[in-house]
C-alpha cells in the first residue's frame, strides 16, 4: 500500500510571542486538517514531536480527546523525519489508514546550550568551551573548502540565495533578500561561517495528514506521494559534532547512507529530482549535503554555485522556501517544513517561488547531532 | 586494552575560532568584558588520531590547515581553594613567519 501527503498546515516560523510551541502546532494541525478537508476525529494515529515545547500528545487537549494512538518522538533535529517514517510504516503496513505527523517549537533567542552530560561527555569538554555545535560546522566546511577547492564566494552565494527565496516566501521568518554586502560584512560567528551563514533557533510547528494512497482522493485532489522515508544514524569515524576525538579514517555521513537507501527504496536516482530541500543549519551544510546526497561530486559545488544550477529557476532548485536560513530551525518542526515545501511545489502552489516546468520528483534532507540523517522522497 | 602513548605533537587537520564568550556550561574566570577568542581545531597525531583541542592561536592568519602543532597545558581558572584547574591544549610548534 502507497503512502499520500494529503494536507499541509504550518504555522509561520519566527516568533509569535502571545502563542505557546504547543498552540503553533495545534495551529499547524488545524490547517492541514482543513486543507485534507477532514477533522481530527478521522486521525487514527498521531507521530509528533517538539525538543523545548512539552510533549506532542498534549495537543489532544486543544484538538479533541478522541483516544486515538498518539507516540511522541523525540530525535533531535530528525525528529520531523522519524515522525514521518513512524507514519510511513503504519499506513505501509495497513495497520491504519489515516493520521498526522506534527512537529512544533518555541526555542529561547541565541545559540542552544548543550550539557555535556546528556551527550555522554565529561563536564571538562563543556567547561573549556568546546560545547558549541556552531564550532564544528565551522570547523567541517573548513576541512571540505580546503579538500575540495570551494571558495567563500560560494558561501556567500548560499546565503544570498537563501534570503532571496526567503523573500518570497510568505511563511518564512526572513522575508527580506540580503545584498552581497551585507552578508559580506556581517559578524564572524565561528571561521569562516558569520552571522548570515547560520540559522537560529526559532518558533513555528508543521504537520502532514497521511493516508492509503488508494482512499488519498477523498481527501485533497493533488496527493503527492511518499515514496520512501529513511532515517540512519552515524558510523564509525563520520565526522560529527561533540566529539573529542576523531579516528584515522573519515567514513561517510548518515546522509550518505541515508541517502543511498532512499534512491534504492525508491527506485529513483538523484538525476530524477525536480527539487530538493537540503539540511541548512548553515551555509557550508547546503554545499556539503550537495554532494554527500549525491547530486553533484565533491567540489562541484563551486560551479554549481556560479552557475545558478540550485536558483528556483535552475535544473536543481535547492531549499526554495529560504530553507533552514530564512525559516529559522524550531527543532521539532524544520523536517516537517521541509517536506511541506516539497508538496506545495509538487502540488505547483509555490506562487512566486513555485519551480517552473511543473515539478514531479522532489526530495527533502535532514541532518542533526549527534549524527542522525533523515531522507524523504515525494512524487506526485 | 592497554595505555598508548600518543605523543604531544602533531599537525592541524581543520580549525575555527570561537569569537564569542560561549553560555554555560563554559567555566572560566573570565567575564564577557575579559574573554579572549581563542581557537578550535582538531590536531592530527601521527598515529592517524584526531584530537580536538584549544588552540592557542585564535585569529585566521595564524592558522593554516597541515600546520605542525604541539601540545601545552593551561589553567582553566581556580577552584574554591584556589588551586589552578589546567587543560591541555595545542600551538603552533614553530614561529608563524
Amino acid at each position: 500500500m502507497d503512502v499520500a501527503i494529503v494536507g499541509l498546515g504550518m504555522h509561520p516560523f519566527g516568533r509569535t510571542p502571545t502563542m505557546s510551541g504547543l498552540e503553533q502546532g495545534a495551529a499547524a494541525v488545524r490547517e492541514a486538517l482543513a486543507d485534507a478537508g477532514t477533522d481530527f476525529k478521522r486521525m487514527e494515529f498521531a507521530f509528533g514531536g517538539s525538543q523545548d515545547s512539552g510533549n506532542a500528545d498534549s495537543l489532544v487537549n486543544l484538538l479533541g480527546l478522541t483516544g486515538l494512538q498518539f507516540t511522541n518522538v523525540a530525535n533531535g533535529c530528525a525528529t520531523g523525519g522519524s515522525s514521518l517514517n513512524a507514519a510511513y510504516s503504519a499506513i505501509k503496513s495497513g495497520q491504519y489508514d489515516v493520521g498526522l505527523v506534527v512537529g512544533f517549537d518555541k526555542h529561547d533567542r541565541g545559540a542552544f546550550n548543550p550539557q555535556p552530560a546528556d551527550w555522554g561527555l565529561d563536564d571538562w569538554y563543556g567547561e573549556t568551551g568546546l560545547m558549541l555545535t556552531t564550532q564544528y560546522f565551522g570547523m567541517k566546511i573548513q576541512r571540505y573548502m580546503h579538500d575540495h577547492g570551494i571558495s567563500r564566494e560560494t558561501l556567500l552565494r548560499v546565503a544570498e540565495k537563501a534570503f532571496r527565496n526567503g523573500s518570497l516566501t510568505p511563511t518564512a521568518w526572513r522575508q527580506t533578500a540580503l545584498s552581497w554586502e551585507e552578508i559580506d560584512n556581517a559578524p564572524m560567528v565561528s571561521e569562516p561561517l558569520n552571522k548570515y551563514m547560520f540559522c537560529s533557533p526559532a518558533e513555528g510547528g508543521c504537520a502532514l495528514i497521511v493516508c492509503r494512497a488508494d482512499i488519498a482522493h477523498e481527501f485533497h485532489p493533488r496527493p503527492v506521494y511518499l515514496k520512501t522515508a529513511v532515517v540512519r544514524s552515524r558510523n564509525y569515524g563520520s565526522f560529527e559534532v561533540f566529539s573529542p576525538a576523531q579516528p584515522p579514517e573519515v567514513a561517510d555521513s548518515p546522509t550518505v547512507t541515508a541517502s543511498h537507501a532512499a534512491f534504492e527504496l525508491a527506485g529513483v536516482g538523484p538525476e530524477d529530482i525536480d527539487v530538493a530541500q537540503l539540511q541548512d543549519t548553515e551555509v557550508g551544510a547546503e554545499i556539503m549535503h550537495m554532494a554527500e546526497n549525491g547530486f553533484c561530486d565533491h567540489g562541484e559545488q563551486e560551479q554549481w554555485l556560479a552557475d545558478g544550477v540550485t536558483e528556483i529557476g535552475g535544473r536543481l532548485p535547492v531549499n526554495t522556501d529560504g530553507g533552514c536560513l530564512a525559516n529559522g530551525e524550531p527543532v521539532g518542526a524544520s523536517g516537517l517544513r521541509q517536506v511541506h515545501e516539497i508538496c506545495v511545489q509538487l502540488r505547483g502552489d509555490g506562487g512566486a517561488r513555485q519551480v517552473p516546468n511543473e515539478p514531479k520528483v522532489g526530495y527533502t534532507h535532514v541532518y542533526g547531532a549527534p549524527g542522525i540523517s533523515g531522507v524523504n522522497i515525494l512524487a506526485r | 586494552m592497554a595505555p598508548a602513548d600518543l605523543g604531544n605533537q602533531g599537525t592541524l587537520w581543520t580549525w575555527t575560532i570561537q569569537s564569542f564568550m560561549p553560555k554555560t556550561p563554559y567555566h572560566t574566570d573570565e567575564t564577557p568584558e575579559t574573554f579572549t577568542p581563542y581557537g578550535v581545531g582538531y590536531v592530527e597525531l601521527a598515529c592517524g588520531l584526531k584530537v580536538e583541542s584549544r588552540l592557542r592561536e585564535n585569529t585566521p592568519e595564524q592558522l593554516t590547515i597541515g600546520m605542525p602543532m604541539k601540545m601545552e597545558m593551561i589553567t582553566v581558572r581556580k577552584d574554591e581553594e584556589g588551586t589552578d584547574l589546567l587543560t591541555f591544549q595545542f600551538c603552533a610548534a614553530e614561529e608563524q613567519h
